[in-house]
């Protein structure tokens, strides 16, 4: 079952990035006439000559990529869903595995220090998470946005899009790390006082040798499940952003700005059911195959996690 | 205990105070006019005229003014309400949001808490693998699309829950789930993996060897250690839950606070951002001062929590 | 362990199933309407929203009100017609005997002057000062000089003085505005110019009358009418009928309804004013206004029988609604076509926009990219809605004796043409241009991107924020393309056409043309209508068919949804809702 899941998440990071080429260039063909709100279709709904304007015309690679046009629909504007859906879900990957990768090195860290250090500098550092944690976050976006937008995309050579992506993957990493550091220092806390690390420390062991000996391996369990439990809520944030016109600019495509423009096919008068299920059905599975991917991970690095099953079957 | 005590009060004071000198800087960094409420383009003398009158022309007096205010609880004026006060605005929406939150958070420990733990039970096997597919479900299909999804299902289709607003018992069901399915998720996860650290223990083979009934072992000897991970969480989750969630009030209509978090910094509102930042801030020192009280309680050995 | 968090967590539901269960449920009102903003603010001085209108003419009256079905003005608390003298500069208005507010009070006509200085005063921020400096005799003056006594309280020097002198004259230079008080039940009012449209404005939220009981929550500063900044200002909860600081007795109103209850963000009720002349013929003596923040929820409210009127049915598939409306399957869904246009402002003055060239200085590229646009799919395929497209800024057939000119059709080659014209040989030779909008916007904007992306070959980068920092760039001029919509507050021309003279508060473009400013200003002193009707017609030519430093795109229609079993309630373009004329068989 593990398995499966890397094997499903590599089979669309595969297809994705193989689709790159066309994806790029056909994400936003609108079609007004015929393709608006076209249902799934094993053939496509727009015209080759469509195509035609925006890539070279005719190729063996350039007919396969055609032919998956109308596979999950048009959205309202005419444009098709694969082509959208696949940037989008690697534009969402990338917001949350930065996300995930923030909070882990930056969280683990903070917390693992403050639990070991203890006293005065556990203190100032959790208070400075609180402090982090109780400001108010759709007021730093806001300010973030318009503090660093104009000089960020200078210093891009003019790249509009590039400077938007840095701005929102800033706005989101930076809190995800928060809550990471506040439970990475419990575990700490907790596992100080065990014996182990006395005994550790009573061998003369200094204390950063205690701290990647023996504290880091134990911290693999929690840091897994919070990373795993990050990327999910990454997306989910830059989606609320979209939503109040805070985030990806339009007309790029995202997991979560699909899913945000397609949620009202969810009501009793129309039934475009393609809009949200295919972002939702991808994002479900990916996370899916993240938290697979996790169990494994955890299994295979947590020194408290024998094989097999600890329940052994006494005393049912 | 009390001294430790006295002290994280001392230090959760100053902690709210950064939050507020912070924010402050930032609210008034911010560009935009918080008195235009249409679409029309207000002449820069009324601007300027009625920055003068709420004191907001010179930032000094106004950081002193607001905070004097906000000490005997006078948070001021709102301007995206301009009939109400943020003392009334608050009071007439903090209640909603701790009501729908709380009962959140107990929904999602009731629901969580036995799911990570026959998850880390029957670790490997079909029970953990459709947890897993509940927990993911729970924590990856946007609240929006589930919020809608129930709100269909149950308040059209089944007619069984009234279609949003607020005021009644049949009010509650569809957003305190909808709000508590991500809680759900985070706890039911953090009690496997804490369930899983502590199934392996040495003490518990101890509790075998004693004799003691499985269900027994489970719950009274490996369930106390297991639990701080999702204890450590619950300090910002309560508060996160209880100051409201701006998508689940818009979706069912509830006059709760968290619309007036995202409002007020859309709005440029400055008393209403301020004072929201606030209660926030108030709420989420309290809650981590009792977390951290706990973690003592649960686990005898932390003393340095507090 | 697990047994007291379960114990816990139980003890924490019942408390609160108590607490919530406990609460009283309130009657249903003899009808009910949605409202899904809520009340921004009932201070018909500073109000600018239509949802506040609605609730505020129908529980004030003004001298003139709009008939339900045609929106022409007729008789409100004056007689109708009123006493227009020969040069029509001079109105004299007489109250009815009648006229009462809901305490019993005689309506006079010091309560209108007092209402109507309110809009004056810049303590009052209003939007719509610009209707009284306009029309009315003097008020220019008189704003003029306050603004100059306000600004001379904040910048310093001997404020003492400056602060008793302005509290001194105050009242010598309102004399000198053109409203006076005959007498208890006469007004007579002095325009600067002939105004063909001037009892359509005394039906305007901000001519309505204001009762002397307000006086009580004034800002007074040493015993003077004003506040230390030298501000006429009064309590703002001055519109709600629980206040009772300082001895006020709560709001005080004259229309066919009073505020009986207003709960934030919950509901507001109205009822039946008893002091009102006909209040024997109003069949629905209760009223309530429910906030909805969710319009689908509205909407399913409304299917289910428990909302009777829903004004705004702007759900995410309303192209469905609006299909609905128009073939008729629905005859409870009614479309109003709106006196309003939505359209795209060209940044027609700063060369440079963010360290880019701006193209659009030059009147052939706006030309170009008005022509290379096709309105008819953005109304018919992306917003589906029932809009109607738009050549011009006025709408037409809708302002009785104006027909506003043809305006540009799509002609993409035309377009091309221009564009060499003005020296750039293929769309990619043109700076990228920036669209800048609001998120309401996406799905309009992006199709319009692309439109010129494939009609010009020119990139279109697009710009959403959110409302606050798009207003903060529209003003500052931070944009090349900018959104930009315009409600009808008269029924005349003028309110679209003045948007565009030189200077106007709110030419967001900053397009100027001092031949266009001529014309209008002549049309102000033409002698009959039809002369004026061309000069307008002339002027608005220019600016839709030469200069095109605003781009139309559509007019506006809104659906509204009445249930069968309510009667009296008419669309209009105005979405006007008398509700004293309404009654109910459920």
């Amino acid at each position: 079952m593990r398995k499966a899941g890397a094997i499903f998440l590599l089979a669309l990071v595969v297809v994705s990035v193989a689709t790159l080429p066309w994806s790029l260039q056909w994400y936003n063909v609108q079609e007004l006439d015929t393709a608006i709100r076209h249902p799934p279709s094993l053939a496509p709904a727009v015209a080759m000559a469509r195509f035609r304007q925006t890539s070279e015309p005719s190729s063996v690679s350039s007919k396969l990529a055609y032919a998956a046009t109308s596979w999950f629909g048009h959205d309202d504007l005419g444009r098709s869903v694969f082509y959208r859906l696949m940037p989008g879900f690697l534009l969402s990957l990338l917001v949350g595995l930065s996300a995930a990768l923030m909070a882990v090195g930056i969280g683990v860290t903070w917390g693992a220090v403050a639990g070991l250090a203890g006293g005065r500098v556990d203190m100032a550092l959790m208070r400075i998470v609180d402090v982090l944690y109780g400001l108010p976050y759709i007021l730093m976006v806001i300010l973030l946005k318009f503090a660093i937008t104009r000089p960020l995309t200078a210093w891009f050579g003019g790249h509009t899009r590039i400077a938007d992506l840095v701005v929102l993957l800033l706005a989101i990493g930076g809190v995800s790390w928060l809550t990471m550091a506040r439970v990475i220092r419990g575990q700490v806390l907790s596992l100080k006082s065990q014996a182990f690390v006395d005994a550790a420390r009573a061998a003369g062991a200094r204390p950063t040798r205690i701290l990647l000996r023996h504290l880091l391996p134990n911290l693999v369990g929690p840091t897994i499940v919070y990373a795993t439990l990050a990327v999910p809520q990454a997306i989910l944030q830059e989606s609320f952003l979209s939503f109040l016109g805070l985030g990806v600019q339009a007309p790029t495509p995202s997991l979560g700005r699909l899913a945000a423009d397609g949620v009202y096919a969810i009501n009793t008068f129309v039934g475009y059911w393609w809009l949200i299920a295919f972002p939702c059905g991808t994002l479900v599975l990916t996370l899916l195959a993240l938290n697979l991917i996790g169990d494994w991970l955890r299994d295979r690095f947590d020194p408290k996690t024998p094989y097999p099953s600890p329940v052994v079957g006494r005393g049912k | 205990m009390i001294t430790r005590l006295l002290r994280r009060l001392i230090t959760g004071a100053a902690t709210i105070a950064c939050v507020y000198t912070l924010t402050f800087v930032m609210v008034v960094s911010i560009p935009g006019n918080p008195f235009q409420t249409g679409e029309r383009n207000m002449p820069p003398e009324a601007e300027q005229a009625l920055r003068a009158r709420y004191h907001m022309d010179n930032n000094w007096l106004y950081f002193w003014e607001f905070l004097l205010g906000a000490i005997r609880l006078d948070f001021g004026p709102t301007f995206t309400y301009n009939e109400w006060t943020c003392n009334q605005v608050i009071a007439a929406s903090l209640p909603v949001s701790v009501i729908v939150g709380s009962l959140a958070i107990a929904t999602a420990l009731l629901l969580g808490i036995p799911l990570g733990v026959l998850s880390a039970i029957r670790k490997g096997k079909l029970t953990d693998h459709l947890g897993l597919i509940l927990v993911v479900l729970c924590i990856s299909i946007p609240t929006f699309v589930t919020g809608s999804l129930l709100l269909i299902l149950f308040g059209v289709y089944l007619e069984l829950a009234p279609i949003g607003g607020w005021g009644t018992l049949s009010h509650l069901p569809l957003p305190v789930i909808t709000l508590s399915l991500p809680f759900v998720a985070y706890i039911a996860r953090l009690t496997r993996m804490g369930m899983l650290d502590t199934l392996g223990s040495e003490f518990l083979r101890t509790a075998y060897a004693k004799g003691l009934p499985q269900r027994m072992v489970i719950w009274k000897h490996a369930f106390k250690p297991a639990f701080l991970p999702v204890l450590s969480y619950l300090g910002p989750a309560t508060a996160q839950a209880v100051t409201g969630s701006f998508v689940v009030e818009k979706l069912f209509g509830i006059p709760g606070i968290g619309q007036h978090f995202v409002n007020a910094a859309l709005n440029r509102d400055p008393g209403l951002m301020m004072s929201t930042v606030l209660v926030f801030a108030t709420l989420l020192v309290a809650f981590n001062i009792v977390v951290d009280l706990l973690y003592s309680w649960v686990d005898p050995r932390i003393i340095e929590a507090v | 362990m697990f047994g007291r968090i379960v114990a816990g967590c139980l003890a924490v539901v019942a408390i609160e199933l108590c607490v919530v269960g406990l609460r009283g449920r309130s009657d249903r009102a003899d009808f009910t309407y949605v409202n899904p903003s809520g009340i921004h603010t009932l201070d018909p001085a500073r109000m600018s929203w239509t949802q506040d209108f609605r609730v505020a003419l129908n529980i004030w009256e003004g001298l003139t009100t709009w008939h339900p079905q045609t929106t022409e003005p007729i008789a409100g608390a004056a007689l109708f017609p009123p006493e227009i003298s020969a040069d029509r500069l001079t109105y004299r208005f007489v109250l009815r005997e009648d006229a009462r507010w809901s305490n019993g009070d005689r309506v006079t006509s010091e309560d209108f002057i007092r209402g109507w200085r309110r809009g004056m005063e810049p303590g009052t921020a209003a939007d719509y000062t610009f209707l009284f400096t306009d029309h009315i005799a003097g008020a220019d003056a008189y704003v003029r000089w306050r603004r100059e006594c306000v600004s001379a309280l904040t910048t310093g020097g001997d404020i003492e003085a400056v602060f008793d002198g302005c509290a001194g004259e105050m009242e010598k230079r309102f004399a000198r505005v053109g409203v006076r008080a005959e007498d208890d039940r006469t007004l007579v009012v002095s325009l600067t110019r002939p105004c063909p449209y001037f009892l359509d404005l005394t039906a305007f939220p901000s001519f309505l009358p204001c009762h002397p009981s307000v006086e009580l929550l004034r800002e007074r500063h040493r015993g003077t009418p004003i506040n230390a900044q030298g501000l006429v200002v009064y309590d703002p909860q001055w519109t709600k009928p629980d206040y009772h600081r300082s001895g006020y007795p709560g709001l005080t109103t004259n229309g066919p309804y009073c505020l009986e209850e207003w709960t934030f963000k919950r509901r507001a009720r109205l009822t039946a004013n008893p002091h009102f002349r006909d209040v024997a013929k109003i069949a629905c003596k209760t009223v309530d206004m429910l906030e909805y923040e969710n319009v689908s929820a509205s909407l399913l409210a409304y299917e289910s029988g428990r909302v009777d009127l829903l004004t705004d049915l702007s759900v995410p598939y309303d192209h469905e609604i609006a299909r609905l409306a128009r073939s008729g399957e629905r005859p409870d869904f009614h479309s109003c076509v709106l006196l309003a246009t939505y359209f795209l402002n060209f940044n027609c003055t700063s060369p440079t926009v963010a360290g880019r060239d701006n193209p659009f200085v030059d009147a052939r590229v706006r030309r170009a990219f008005t022509l290379a646009l096709d309105r008819d799919q953005i109304v018919d395929k992306v917003r589906r809605r029932g809009d109607r497209a738009a050549k011009s800024f006025v709408p037409p057939r809708s302002i009785p004796a104006y027909e506003p000119p043809e305006g540009l059709a799509q002609n993409a080659a035309e377009a091309r043409r221009l564009l060499v014209e003005a020296g750039f040989s293929n769309g990619r030779e043109l700076p990228t241009v920036e669209l800048l909008y609001v998120p309401n916007d996406e799905r309009m904007c992006q199709a319009m991107a692309r439109m010129w992306e494939e009609a010009l070959g020119v990139r279109v980068e697009l710009r959403s924020q959110e409302s606050k920092t798009f207003a903060e760039e529209k003003a500052r001029q931070r944009f090349m393309i900018a959104r930009g919509n315009w409600y009808a507050d008269y029924n005349d021309p003028t309110t679209f056409l003045n948007c565009l003279v030189t200077d106007n508060g709110n030419n967001d473009s900053g397009y100027t043309n001092p031949r266009y400013d001529e014309l209008l200003a002549s049309a102000n002193n033409a002698e009959d209508s039809a002369a004026r009707a061309a000069l307008l017609r002339r002027a608005e030519a220019i600016v839709v068919e030469e200069d095109c430093p605003i781009l139309p795109i559509l007019h506006y229609t809104e659906t509204v949804a009445i249930q069968p079993y309510v009667s009296g309630l008419h669309a209009n373009p105005r979405l006007w809702f008398p509700f004293r004329h309404v009654s109910v068989q459920r």
